[in-house]
């Protein structure tokens, strides 16, 4: 083996024997080789040890994995923080965290508390100019203002004039430039700001300059008024749900850095179509969103991230990650994102009986009587409740005594006293 | 369009041309086709392929936990 130092082939010839999966398999040649090596007996007795380890984390057949993972997700639950926010890595961005993000997670919110993206930026160079958007600052920029929401008041300044009855516009030209890096001159710009009023208020304008100015058809206070709370919405540049860019820089190995972008408010889809922006890594903490545009399987791979994260955050991070796994397998099973609850995966269950001892149990009854709904007394719940024994475990399993002659004689018969 | 399929949360999917190779997969699992898992036809992932409803996705995850996770999910409308 070529990357190791310290493995030679017979220690290579044991750990491979093994039933160890890559990952453990590379792991153990790691830990051989930080150790400086070993004999082919040490080596055998370890990858022995971590395969014994191992085999034992494999689940039993009829082993309740629903109810283990409920347990060892719900009792850590307990010790989370019932609000917090604010975000390790950005300051300056809450996000909510704790519990409550726990719970907006399994319940599959439609939206987050707090929705937000990280948009990575590409690395490679894509631009004419040559400089990967990445690593220069400009650049970067550049895809910030794309998708910062620009309004009126961050451009310039906004004042009435009740005696002509008019809206004064007084545009920045710094804050022009540097919004519209693209733009050839400051005219071009105001021109364009022009216009878009024009089209969102059907007003007309007049421009000299960085001043624009409009004013209602009829002279009225109150139209006035309502043009310049109108004016305020009005979107100018960038995607209207992202409130705010933070743009950081990251490093990403040993020497090299590059930009990040964190976005309070979300709009993945248009921002992966975004120049610039990286759609291989950008992403953002909307399950629904994640599945609207990437599809199932992505959706399922961002809720084990999510929830996993969540859990670290508060120090969690011994829960085994198959619980989470089985979690999100469970809310994607059927092709879209289903909640762990009265409305997904309980309200769905095939059983009357196991829906009504979750939630709203004598809607489900009445339900039930009313439609002749039968129970098959398949499942862990409804088994409970009648008192049979649980298809899970032993309960499974059908051990039949009785008596057999091993011999044809009376030595296997049971005696009659 | 952004190709989906080159983002990093989004798993490598194939759909199964094979009849035979559909059922090896329900015989090894020892399941009828409408136990698998789920993909709607319209999923962005499938989008580039020309999946119907009745076809059978094999989908290779890079696991947290094994190597590679190959599983399966059956196209529905």
């Amino acid at each position: 083996m070529t990357e190791y130092e310290h493995v030679n082939e017979d220690v290579e010839a044991v750990v491979e024997d093994t039933e160890l999966p890559r990952r453990l398999k590379d792991r153990v040649y790691g830990t051989i080789e930080e150790r400086g090596g070993v004999t082919v007996e040490q080596a055998d007795e370890i990858a022995k040890a971590v395969e014994a380890r191992y085999l034992d984390t494999r689940v039993d057949p009829l082993d309740p994995v629903g109810t283990v993972s409920a347990q060892s997700i719900g009792e850590p639950g307990t010790q989370m923080t019932m609000n917090t926010f604010h975000y390790a890595g950005v300051a300056e961005i809450d996000v909510t965290q704790g519990l409550p993000r726990l719970i907006e997670l399994v319940d599959a919110r439609k939206t987050p508390d707090t929705p937000m993206m990280t948009v990575y930026l590409e690395d490679e160079a894509q631009n004419e100019e040559g400089v990967p958007y990445a690593t220069d600052r400009e650049r970067a920029h550049e895809v910030v203002w794309a998708i910062e929401s620009t309004k009126i008041l961050a451009l310039g300044d906004v004042s009435t004039n009740v005696a002509d009855m008019l809206v004064r516009v007084d545009l920045n030209e710094e804050t022009l430039m540097e919004r519209w890096p693209r733009a050839d001159s400051v005219d071009e710009v105001a021109t364009e700001i022009a216009e878009t009023i024009e089209d969102a208020l059907g007003v007309t304008t007049r421009r000299s300059g960085t001043v624009i100015e409009f004013g209602p058809e009829q002279p009225s206070y109150r139209e006035l008024l309502q043009l310049v709370e109108r004016l305020r919405e009005i979107v100018f540049k960038g995607i209207e749900d992202v409130t705010r860019v933070v743009i950081r820089k990251e490093k990403t190995g040993d020497e090299e850095e590059e930009f990040v972008l964190y976005t309070e408010g979300s709009a993945f889809g248009d921002v992966l179509a975004i120049d610039g922006v990286d759609a291989t890594r950008t992403t953002c903490n909307n399950i629904h969103e994640i599945y609207r545009n990437l599809g199932v399987e992505a959706a399922r791979e961002a809720i084990i991230e999510e929830t996993m994260e969540t859990l670290e955050e508060q120090g969690l991070d011994d829960v085994n990650i198959r619980h989470l796994m089985l979690v999100a397998d469970i809310m994607t099973n059927r092709g879209t994102i289903e909640s762990i609850g009265r409305h997904g995966i309980s309200g769905s269950k095939e059983s009357v009986l196991a829906r009504a001892a979750f939630e709203v149990t004598v809607n489900h009854l009445l339900d039930a009587a009313i439609h002749g709904e039968e129970d098959d007394l398949n499942g862990v719940i409804e088994n409970v409740i009648v008192g049979k024994p649980v298809a899970i475990g032993t309960g499974d399993v059908n051990l039949k005594m009785g008596s057999f002659s091993a011999d044809g004689g009376a030595a296997g018969r049971p005696s009659d006293d | 369009m952004v190709d989906v399929n080159q983002h990093n949360l989004v798993p490598e999917h194939t759909v199964l041309d094979d009849p035979e190779r559909v059922e090896e997969v329900l015989e090894e699992y020892n399941v009828n086709k409408t136990n698998l898992p789920k993909i709607k036809k319209n999923d962005p992932a499938l989008r580039e392929t020309d999946a119907e409803p009745g076809d059978v996705v094999e989908i290779v995850r890079n696991s947290r936990t094994a190597e590679r996770a190959v599983v399966y999910r059956l196209v529905v409308e």
